[in-house]
Formats: structure tokens, C-alpha cells, sequence
């Protein structure tokens, strides 16, 4: 799963039978740079997550992609290869080291 | 499977209900030089990996079908907690 902060949603006019019922959220992904800072920013490239736990603008959101997206579906079959698992509760508490080159402020918690 | 270092914990109230009871870390893939690489990930942990420690992650699925059901929307567990890594830079 990667982190990533949702910035909208998106509605369909017309949409595959599956999909009836599932939210589709705007996530943009955080790379290690903006979790480390705390900034909640993002800064990876923004996709479109399946969602049934409804998080708010601005929320930080973990997301499974690939195969395992449609598990919820199970034993039904959506087209669905990002799914939004999660909701972080209160930022994460992400330290690397300094000298691993992901943290260029050092700075903690998010 | 893949090494990476474990950088930071979450919690998640709001989840998927077969993801209930899991212990999450924030882990970032390691090169084979040591150097961590691209975007934090997150992993599912039941063998109790802490801060700083290098782990062994597993991306199949199938291994967290197995123990929290068939609808868990999640492939990253982590299957083993690094002991020493020889030849590299870890």
C-alpha cells in the first residue's frame, strides 16, 4: 500500500455495473520527502482510488493497487486496480535517518 | 520479496474490516547499496518489526487472504525480520 492525500472525488454519468455503489477518490500520493516534513503535501502523481470508508478532503488515506484492489469485491469481479484500505488516523510518525537521503529537513512527524 | 527499513507506525481507526487487529509499519524499500528507495510504503506486521529495523517484505497477496479473509484489499506483509545483510551496505 502506498499513502497518498485525497484532494477530491470523482462522479460518473455511466458506469460498469460493478462499480455501482463505490465512491471514486482523487489521491495524490506522498513520497517520503513530504511524509518526513509533515507538510502534508504529496507530491507523486494523482490517481483515481475505489473507496468505502469515505474520508474527508485533505485526509491521508492508504491505497492497495494491483490485483489485490478487487479483493473486496470477492467472489464478484470489478474492474478496480486502486483501493483505498485505509484511513490514517493523526499523521504518521515517519523518522528515517539523515544519512538515508529521504529526510532532507530531518524534521519528524506529520 | 524485498528488504526495507522500517521508518515509522500508523494507526487507522477507520479500515477495511479485515484489516482489523493488523499492526501497520511505514517502510521504505532498501537498494542493494543501503539506500532507501522511492515512495514509503505501508506493511502489514505480525511478527512485531521495530523502528530502524530491516525487514523482508512479501508482496503475495495470497499469504493475507490466507489469514484475514479473501476480501482484504492489501499485498505487503512483512514475512521476516532481518538478522544481518552480507555484502551490502546495510
Amino acid at each position: 500500500m502506498r499513502l497518498g492525500i485525497v484532494r477530491g472525488h470523482v462522479v460518473l454519468h455511466t458506469a460498469a455495473p460493478s462499480l455501482r455503489g463505490t465512491r471514486l477518490v482523487i489521491v495524490e500520493p506522498v513520497t517520503a520527502e513530504n511524509l518526513a516534513s509533515g507538510n502534508r503535501r504529496g507530491g507523486g502523481k494523482a490517481l483515481v482510488v475505489a473507496d468505502h470508508l469515505d474520508p474527508g478532503l485533505g485526509q491521508m488515506v492508504a491505497f492497495v493497487e494491483g490485483r489485490e484492489a478487487a479483493n473486496p469485491y470477492h467472489p464478484g469481479k470489478a474492474p478496480v486496480d486502486a483501493y483505498c484500505a485505509l484511513i490514517v488516523d493523526d499523521g504518521v510518525d515517519f523518522r528515517p535517518p539523515r544519512e538515508g537521503g529521504a529526510s532532507p529537513s530531518g524534521q519528524a512527524k506529520g | 520479496m524485498y528488504l526495507a527499513r522500517v521508518d515509522g507506525t500508523l494507526t487507522a481507526t477507520c479500515k477495511h474490516e479485515t484489516l482489523e487487529g493488523c499492526r501497520f509499519l511505514v517502510a521504505q524499500r532498501l537498494e542493494a547499496d543501503g539506500r532507501a528507495s522511492g515512495e514509503p510504503v505501508v506493511v502489514i506486521d505480525r511478527l512485531g518489526a521495530r523502528r530502524g529495523t530491516i525487514v523482508l517484505v512479501s508482496t503475495d497477496g495470497d499469504a493475507l487472504r490466507r489469514t484475514q479473509g479473501n476480501t482484504v484489499p492489501a499485498r505487503l506483509s512483512v514475512v521476516g525480520i532481518v538478522d544481518e545483510v552480507a555484502g551490502g551496505a546495510h
